[in-house]
């Protein structure tokens, strides 16, 4: 009774810990979709985002029985979804700072606060153009909900440093949206 | 501009969230995972179907038989009945959900004419607990639900089994 407010589907987690094969596949269903597109924002590619959704599902299942309920299910689950595709795409490329990589920051990037002009399609193709580091600290601030701390802890980075990076990557974002729209 | 692009993002969330998996990630998955469990006698669909319903024969046979009911009136109208009605109810509509997102045509059908049944005998039920309450009336309530129960998952079996062979030949 303790987890009803925390977990909607609490039963479902508790058949799923009795081995039930149909718990699992209401599980997934109801958590794949969203765990996917997670992947993706992190690895930009397909086939590899499937990948690590299914090895994230199982290990999820498989260590169902150390999921206690202290927090809802989906972020538990989102949490081996993120540090599965982090290690995927490695993190020595999330800690390289994209200044490396010949990225030129202007300090000064203005956009209309008015309004947003832009489109969600263009918004994720800039975002998926972004290097690691950046793609994955601003999917993981403005997508998933992380704050700056809970970044550091799954990138292994300081907080300051996830600060740093998302302000970066949030120009660096914009700078690119400009150059769609007047490029 | 910090706030702009915050918001847009948030507004338009199921529009960042738009690619599905395809279904070849389930299926390995489930290749992964250790066998699913073998059902017990005691967890088998059949067995316990078989008891609610000799239970409610039981059950009915006794509340007929019974020449009156006892004085307490509203007693089993209380809230501990309410809850187990909430609690199977929602287990029922869960099943239904999930067992109507996979299949449509006759196995529907015979399924929604049992539930006809079983709900024309609870609304009897019902009115028997509003007019003579008693534990026997409840215990036949609960039994009707819990058939209803039986009869889903013995419906999400069937469509587990026809699922199986292509994920084994995959």
């Amino acid at each position: 009774m303790e987890h009803v407010g925390v977990n909607l589907h609490q039963d479902i987690i508790d058949r799923c810990k009795a081995g039930d094969r149909q718990a699992h596949y209401k599980l997934y269903q109801l958590y794949s979709k969203s765990m996917f597109n997670i992947c993706y924002r992190i690895v930009k590619d397909e086939p590899a985002a499937e990948d690590v959704l299914q090895d994230a599902f199982v290990n999820a299942f498989r260590n169902l029985k150390n999921y206690r309920g202290d927090s809802a299910f989906g972020a538990w689950l989102k949490r081996i979804v993120v540090n599965k595709a982090i290690t995927h795409i490695g993190r020595r490329r999330l800690e390289r700072i994209p200044d490396e990589e010949g990225f030129d920051i202007q300090e000064e990037v203005q956009i209309e606060s008015a309004s947003f002009p832009f489109t969600v399609d263009r918004v994720k193709e800039a975002i998926l153009s972004l290097p690691d580091g950046y793609r994955t600290v601003l999917s993981l601030y403005l997508l998933e909900g992380y704050d700056h701390e809970e970044i550091g802890q799954v990138l292994e980075i300081s907080e300051s440093t996830s600060k740093s990076q998302f302000s970066r990557a949030k120009k660096k974002l914009i700078e690119i949206l400009k150059e769609q729209k007047y490029g | 501009m910090d706030d702009s692009l915050s918001e847009f993002v948030k507004k338009n969330k199921d529009g960042f969230d738009d690619k599905e998996p395809s279904a070849r990630v389930w299926k390995e998955i489930e290749n992964r995972l250790p066998l699913a469990k073998h059902v017990s006698i005691w967890n088998s669909v059949a067995v316990w179907r078989a008891a609610a319903l000799a239970f409610l024969c039981l059950s009915l046979y006794t509340f007929f038989t019974r020449p009156s009911g006892r004085p307490n009136m509203n007693a089993y109208q209380s809230a501990d009945f309410t809850d187990l009605e909430t609690f199977y109810s929602g287990q029922i509509q869960e099943k239904v959900e999930f067992i109507n997102s996979f299949e449509t045509g006759n196995e529907k059908d015979q399924l929604g004419q049992d539930f006809q049944k079983l709900d024309a005998m609870y609304q009897v039920l019902s009115e028997e607990m509003k007019i003579r309450p008693s534990e026997k009336v409840k215990d036949a309530m609960v039994l009707n639900l819990l058939i209803r129960i039986d009869l889903l998952n013995q419906q999400i079996k069937k469509l587990e089994d026809k699922r199986k062979p292509r994920n084994m030949a995959s």
